[in-house]
């Protein structure tokens, strides 16, 4: 091992906690105050270093809080590690990655017995094996998550190719559903932060992607544990905006398959400004209303409705009488209350001139 | 541990990572870069956000920041290759835009991650099958790995025995070794 410096973590740099990053801009600060770092699967390890925790003989809490995140194969004290007064270092190695990589989040700067930890991954202690092991099962993960995406979006190719006229008020509905459900679908223990907590909100109308893509969004609740949240988002590029139609949108989708590397020539304005995207979205909405008028005339009776279909605004017409009733009842009433008053002052008038008109009046 | 975006559900993840790049290309402030650099490359480790990247060209952006003087950034973009580039359209893309002489240059920085980061890329860009990518197993890299192999440096040590056993044929190294003696070898360990 490398000879200590007798500062605190500064075996390795990677032990040594970063200064919290101040000078972020606001729409990308995170809810907690981080450093500015980057985790790759060499820094991330089963093998976790605690520091800071305090010298009063509380290692078996320690273990037994830590092993709330996962089995801990093994644990021991650092007696040489450098470490400030009155405080230990431990090692934790975890029976699986992922345990170790929630404890790390979680516990890491937590208070414990009155210190404060600071828990850091320590690759250091893995053996080669572990090691090769780590990388093996990060690519197998990378290899079934993209699998995954991949069948989905073939199976949904299969289904949309038997249709006559492309749904896209559908795919609308499933959208609305789909966001609706995977928000409910995020595992809050799970520890990838950078994985779909926020699903992401594809309604065909504000896609942000450029121009001439359809987005056909759904969402896999699927059953295996680490897919948490699988949005599969399939893009279309289609070069010319101004000539969406049915026809494209049909050929387009049927030819989805394989995940088409962007090249730069293909890439076409990736970087819309904001007052096309507005453009982009009334073009959208009237091609939905356009699509919609079709639909209604031709009819396909198998269609697939996913998710809730929404309640149509219930159409009024204006020249019903119905409308009136109330008020035509009110007027009448006032009529009625209203009309025996000129004719008793007529009769009256006529018989007895000098006599007072009836007066109408409520006599206490 | 990497941050949690507070995201706009109306702007949507593609429309945030849009906004990074963005920033990135437009700021003077290398503060700025280096946090965003590092934002996208803890966003490179999650597979459901590969296309939006390669969307981006956020791969090519990588790419490009591993030529930078600035020493962070250099760390922080192979990182995010390291990430995201054992996925097979990334890798696909990654060889085709010729990133592998830019990759085995990171060999010789010295930052220990970014050395780290680099044989660990260059792992998962070879192929799955026996017979790799010629310029991967190039003298010059194997030789590298073997210097490696021998440093004091633990992770460094394994990674490059991992590399040696699983990548390199046994007669590639064994060449290297013969080599060793009189080729001058300017890739320095890091340190």
């Amino acid at each position: 091992m490398a000879s200590s410096s007798g500062e605190l973590g500064s075996l390795f740099e990677h032990h040594i906690q970063k200064a919290v990053c101040d000078t972020r801009a606001k729409y990308r600060e995170g809810r907690r105050p981080r450093a500015v770092k980057v985790y790759t699967i060499n820094l991330e390890s089963r093998y976790l270093l605690i520091q800071g925790v305090p010298a009063v003989g509380a290692m078996k809490e320690l273990v037994e809080r830590f092993a709330l995140y996962g089995t801990i194969e093994q644990y021991n004290a650092l007696d040489e590690y450098p470490a400030e007064d009155f405080t230990e270092v431990y090692l934790i190695k975890f029976l699986n990655l992922q345990s170790a990589r929630t404890a790390k989040r979680k516990m890491d700067e937590q208070s414990f017995f009155g210190g404060l930890l600071h828990v850091c991954y320590a690759p250091e202690f893995e053996t080669v094996e572990e090691t090769r092991k780590k990388l093996q099962e990060r690519k197998a993960y990378i290899i079934r998550t993209t699998k995954n995406k991949d069948d989905y979006t073939t199976k949904k190719k299969l289904v949309t190719e038997h249709k006559d006229t492309r749904d896209v008020r559908q795919n609308f509905h499933s959208e609305t559903s789909g966001f609706g459900a995977s928000a409910w679908n995020t595992s809050t223990g799970n520890s990838d932060p950078y994985s779909c907590e926020l699903p992401l909100c594809y309604f065909s109308s504000k896609c942000m992607c450029s121009s001439g893509e359809h987005v056909d969004r759904t969402s896999n609740s699927s059953q295996d544990g680490r897919n948490h949240d699988e949005t599969v988002e399939h893009c279309n590029y289609n070069n010319s905006l101004q000539k969406i139609q049915m026809k494209t949108f049909q050929t387009s989708v049927a030819c989805p398959g394989a995940q088409k590397i962007i090249t730069p020539s293909e890439a076409i304005d990736r970087f819309m400004p904001r007052t096309t995207q507005l453009q982009e979205r009334k073009r959208r909405r009237e091609n939905d209303c356009r699509l919609g008028t079709f639909l209604e005339t031709s009819t396909s009776s198998n269609e697939v409705m996913i998710g809730p279909k929404l309640p149509g605004i219930p159409k009024v017409d204006m020249h019903d009488d119905s409308l009136n009733t109330t008020a035509d009842l009110i007027r009448d009433k006032l009529k009625e209350v209203i009309s025996p008053v000129p004719k008793p002052s007529e009769d009256t008038l006529k018989d007895v001139p000098t006599s007072h008109p009836l007066k109408q009046r409520r006599r206490i | 541990m990497a941050q949690k975006p507070k995201v706009d559900p109306y702007v949507g993840r593609l429309g945030y990572l849009q906004a990074l790049v963005s920033e990135f290309q437009e700021t003077e402030s290398q503060d700025a870069k280096e946090q965003v650099l590092a934002n996208l490359a803890n966003f490179a480790y999650d597979p459901s956000n590969y296309q939006y990247l390669r969307q981006l060209q956020v791969l090519d952006l990588f790419l490009d920041s591993l030529s930078e003087e600035n020493e962070t950034l250099v760390e922080f973009a192979i990182g995010g290759l390291c990430n995201l580039c054992a996925d097979k359209a990334n890798k696909e893309y990654i060889l085709r835009a010729g990133g592998i002489p830019l990759i085995i240059n990171c060999l010789s920085s010295p930052s220990e991650e970014t050395v780290l980061s680099a044989v660990t890329t260059l792992m998962y860009l070879s192929p799955s099958g026996p017979g790799s990518h010629p310029e991967l197993t190039a003298l010059p890299v194997v030789q590298c790995m073997l210097r490696f192999s021998l440093s004091a440096n633990t992770r460094l040590r394994n990674l490059a025995q991992i590399f040696l056993e699983d990548i390199c044929s046994p007669s590639q190294v064994a060449e290297a070794r013969s080599w060793g003696a009189h080729s001058a070898l300017g890739i320095p360990l890091p340190k």
